[in-house]
């Protein structure tokens, strides 16, 4: 299915259980002739002390970097973000964090759907495919570790 | 009075079972646990096979503790086989929370049609459900919960809930869930191990009543896409940038997740 030639491409059926849904216009389309490209996800906030997770980074590396921002960078909340599949790397950080203040810090999590864009282009550009656009939805979680007000 | 027990259990047996395709997975992440000192060994206990366990679950609904069958006997790599896998007893992430309220039990293999379509049947009251809500607008509330692998398929279905019920209050709970495995050499069947492994879950509570606003986790409803403009105004520039794409991608492929995954497993540690 995966075509050999976009090596890169070769983790779509991975993603594929975590779709909410999918509004498919080709859902007749011949899977050889297409090239799938997945857009960025659309732009998101960030402040200093927003982290977005992804599966690409080593999981320490952002796990020391939440560290830093709570006890270095003088943060009283952060906002760890994840989508798909790195919700789970999301928690797993946000859980660790939590843990290793012995119980001081506070998790708010809110979850939420992402819309996702990809873009379908033709393999052959002489043949009548024409490209095309695909929207999914994707989960995603947005985690607030914060210090409770001393209150 | 609580019919949802039947289907949830029926699941269950299916589906506390190991993922087959994911089977390779499980001996190195407990090998994982081994070197990271959060597993205990003990040798020659007499557990036997027959035994079953009973899964006990988080949420403290009056439901009974299900009887699971051992789960389907591999090969590790390490020549030890799984002999059963419990989820310790941990209490309801949602204090004060009626008793009888619909859980559903999201697992790895479940699929969300099966899930949706009993959550959406009871929740919407279409059929005369008989008991645990006002009668005829079906239930007031539900809890997803789902650990490890199934943590975004419990989030994408309080999503589709969000989306399809509306006007739902929602409250996430975020635990470390401690599952216990046992598991048993394959040569002589006389060793047997006992691992403790802690895994990230998730309980989501969708409430047609309101909730209280300042309990962490609470989200009031129709947030469902106004999260991201609402922490900061960059509402203009989003739409020229999504336009932006391709290269290296941060969210869009994981060639490496599996691998990842595992390093990811060393370091997580028992909260307590």
């Amino acid at each position: 299915m995966t075509e050999p030639r976009n090596p890169g491409m070769s983790s779509i059926p991975q993603a594929a259980p975590v779709h909410t849904d999918s509004t498919s216009p080709a859902v007749e389309m011949d899977p050889v002739e297409y090239t799938l490209r997945k857009r960025l996800p659309r732009k998101l906030p960030k402040r200093r002390n927003d982290v977005y997770v992804n599966m690409k980074t080593d999981f320490r590396a952002q796990l020391a970097r939440c560290q830093k921002l709570l006890e270095g960078g003088g943060h009283r909340e952060i906002c760890v973000h994840g989508l798909g599949l790195a919700i789970n790397r999301a928690i797993n950080i946000a859980l660790q964090l939590q843990a290793s203040s012995q119980g001081v810090l506070q998790l708010a999590a809110n979850t939420s759907t992402v819309e996702l864009v990809d873009d379908l282009e033709p393999e052959d550009p002489d043949e009548a495919g024409e490209p095309m656009t695909r929207t999914r939805n994707n989960s995603a979680i947005h985690i607030k570790v914060f210090y409770p007000d001393p209150q | 009075m609580f019919t949802g027990c039947g289907v949830v259990s029926g699941q269950n047996q299916y589906f506390n079972r190991p993922h087959p395709g994911l089977e390779v997975n499980r001996p190195i992440q407990m090998e994982n646990g081994v070197t990271s000192g959060t597993c205990s060994v003990y040798q020659d206990q007499t557990h036997s096979n027959a035994g079953q366990p009973a899964v006990v679950h988080s949420v403290s609904t009056p439901l009974t503790p299900l009887p699971v069958p051992p789960p389907a006997l591999k090969l590790g790599q390490e020549g030890f086989k799984k002999v059963c896998r419990t989820e310790e007893d941990s209490p309801c992430p949602f204090p004060g929370l009626a008793s009888g309220v619909l859980e559903m039990r999201v697992k790895e293999g479940s699929k969300i049609r099966n899930l949706m379509g009993f959550a959406m049947a009871r929740m919407q009251g279409e059929k005369s459900v008989t008991g645990g809500g006002v009668s005829g607008g079906g239930l007031r509330q539900v809890v997803f919960t789902g650990s490890g692998r199934a943590v975004t398929k419990t989030i994408t279905c309080a999503e589709i809930m969000k989306r399809k019920v509306g006007s739902l209050h929602q409250l996430t709970k975020l635990r470390y869930k401690v599952v216990k495995e046992v598991w048993e050499s394959a040569e002589g069947g006389t060793s047997e191990m006992t691992v403790h492994r802690t895994v990230p879950s998730i309980s989501i509570l969708l409430s047609k009543d309101p909730l209280d606003p300042q309990e962490p986790g609470y989200q009031p409803p129709e947030t469902l896409s106004a999260l991201w403009e609402e922490k900061e105004g960059v509402e203009s520039s989003s739409q020229t940038a999504c336009k932006r794409s391709l290269g290296p991608l941060p969210y869009s492929s994981f060639p490496h997740s599996k691998r990842v995954c595992l390093g990811e497993g060393v370091s997580v540690h028992p909260p307590h």
